[in-house]
């Protein structure tokens, strides 16, 4: 598509004036693949390689981009970028070059900084050049091969998929977000088993990102890490078509949950709980769960074991017990308020976290985010909710200690239908305030 | 209107006793001894839950599961099989559930009443 002729040309887009005219050069491509960047210039080469490569192994007659999406420092990825023009992986690795060379720009993003604006200016990208088929590849992939570029378009575009989500073997200690969060809330409300729903490497449709770029909420915590949670959510609520794809082990650069996490867990709940609200008409008639389409072969793979500290997890959770406790009393339910202080109040060596009680209260935390504030900053509430998911990534850690990554999978799995059982609980405490606010 | 269900199995005797213990449990039954059978009934008799052996002779289950979803995005699937193992494999997670045979199918019996329950 000629850039003239976008209906982008109007917005202030998010892809900068000089890989725009770049894209405007090239006017049309088959397949785009995206890769959002914050510093990762040590780590992006490997990612490349396998993006030209599995494009030229399993797309060699389709004219493809690779782009760049840069939050940092845009001159060293232009240098690893610069670094990989010969293209001497292709002599390694018995592929042929493809028909059309694959072309590989760099974007400085314009924009609020985060990984959802980066996204937004990829999204662009397709859009101005029309393509049929995308896909979006975390930077700090260490695990990544061709064979993921051809898992994450190919059901695109030969089976007509709006959304392909990864479905990475981890280990049971990676993604505690997702595990306890993320894939549980949104099998429960919006009745789909996406196992990754905040997975960074996914495949798109063109019809999937025009739907999301017209979306309003480009300024708002989705243009960070609520990104990933937004998009699964939308290609589910407005029924785009879903599958999965296996990708074998995820070995990036993984983090504690009691260091390291805690900014991505207010964004990634914040998207969350602002979906509750958004979607209420349609996750509040769902019942039960369905499956979602899986493709891919089945290989043994290890994935890298991850430590927990979970005594820093429980001493987190306790210390902050005199901090959080009045809002604890006005956002939980009196019950559950009173199960979490006798929780607090317990020998560390026996600390448990009763399963249903982190349930309600996330269901809780979720009502008083979008109708009781009780004039609190939705952040603040979310801020006090951490605490409450570091006693259960703690209570998680000691309950599979001796389970094996599979033996945990079904745990998490035993866990997803308390959280279908309990859901006529929100239903009826949201409806309940909604009707309190009339 | 009754719910119609297809039963995907190899052997003759358990399809058979699948047929009576599910026309009792007030359903229509429907049944194919391989895939190539189960994919036309499934265009031909439209079933609303199909329930599904895992070894068979020829095509497995799970590669038939997969060659469902491609067509039938929602198309209620129960994995019914002998074996536990395979339930560790990737692809048993597009079956709507897992169950392993037992001789009053009492497991399979609940999860087909829940699943037709949300679907109605």
């Amino acid at each position: 598509m000629n850039l003239s002729e976008s209906p982008l040309i109007n917005q202030k887009l998010a892809v900068d004036d000089h890989a725009q005219e770049q894209l405007h050069n090239l006017k049309h491509a088959d397949i785009i693949i995206g890769i959002p960047s914050y510093n990762n210039a040590d780590s992006i080469g490997r990612v490349i390689k396998a993006a030209d490569l599995g494009l030229a192994k399993y797309f060699p007659n389709r004219k493809s981009v690779i782009l760049i999406s840069e939050g940092g420092d845009h001159e060293k990825t232009r240098n690893a970028v610069n670094g990989l023009k010969d293209k001497n992986y292709f002599e390694d690795s018995f592929i042929a070059k493809p028909e059309f060379e694959t072309e590989v720009l760099v974007t400085q993003y314009r924009g609020t900084s985060g990984k959802g604006t980066a996204i937004k200016a990829i999204f662009e990208a397709a859009k101005i050049l029309d393509v049929k088929a995308g896909c979006m590849l975390d930077a700090d992939l260490r695990s990544i091969s061709p064979e993921w570029i051809e898992l994450l378009i190919a059901p695109i575009i030969y089976k007509e998929f709006g959304l392909v989500a990864p479905y990475y073997s981890r280990h049971k200690y990676d993604g505690t977000i997702t595990n306890m969060i993320a894939f549980p809330l949104t099998l429960a409300l919006y009745g789909r088993r996406v196992r990754q729903p905040i997975g960074g490497d996914f495949g798109f449709s063109l019809e999937l990102i025009e739907s999301l770029l017209s979306k309003d909420v480009w300024e708002t915590d989705i243009a960070r890490f609520g990104i990933d949670i937004w998009m699964t959510t939308v290609a589910i609520c407005e029924n785009f078509r879903i599958c999965q794809s296996f990708l074998g082990a995820k070995i990036h650069d993984a983090k504690d949950p009691g260091n390291d996490l805690s900014p991505m867990f207010k964004q990634v709940v914040g998207t969350i709980f602002s979906l509750i609200n958004i979607y209420m008409d349609s996750w509040v008639r769902v019942k039960g769960s369905k499956p979602t389409a899986i493709f891919g072969f089945e290989s043994e793979v290890a994935p890298k074991p991850i430590d927990i500290d979970v005594s820093n997890l429980i001493d987190k959770f306790s210390d902050s017990v005199p901090k959080y406790m009045p809002v604890w009393r006005k956002v939980l339910a009196p019950e559950n308020c009173k199960k979490l202080e006798e929780v607090a109040k317990a020998d560390p060596a026996l600390f448990e976290m009763p399963v249903d009680l982190w349930i309600k209260s996330l269901f809780d935390f979720s009502i008083a985010y979008n109708l009781r504030t009780d004039g609190m900053d939705p952040a603040e509430i979310i801020e006090a909710l951490v605490p409450i998911y570091y006693a259960m990534t703690a209570s998680f850690v000691r309950r599979t200690q001796n389970l094996d990554s599979y033996q945990a999978e079904e745990l998490i799995t035993q866990q997803c239908s308390y959280f279908e059982k309990l859901k006529p609980y929100l239903v009826e405490h949201w409806q309940n305030e909604k009707k309190g606010d009339m | 209107m009754r719910k119609k269900i297809l039963v995907v199995d190899d052997e003759k005797n358990i399809r058979l006793l699948l047929v009576e213990e599910l026309t009792d449990e007030g359903y229509d039954v429907v049944t194919a001894k391989d895939g190539a059978v189960a994919f036309e009934m499934i265009q031909t008799e439209k079933p609303d839950l199909v329930t599904l052996d895992i070894k068979m002779p020829g095509e497995d289950g799970l590669s038939i599961l997969r060659k469902i979803r491609e067509t039938e995005y929602d198309l209620p699937v129960i994995i019914c099989s002998a074996y536990s193992v395979y339930k560790s494999d990737f692809s048993a997670v597009a079956a709507n559930h897992y169950v392993t045979k037992s001789s009053d199918f009492e497991e399979l019996k609940n999860k087909i009443r829940e699943i037709l329950s949300y679907e109605s």
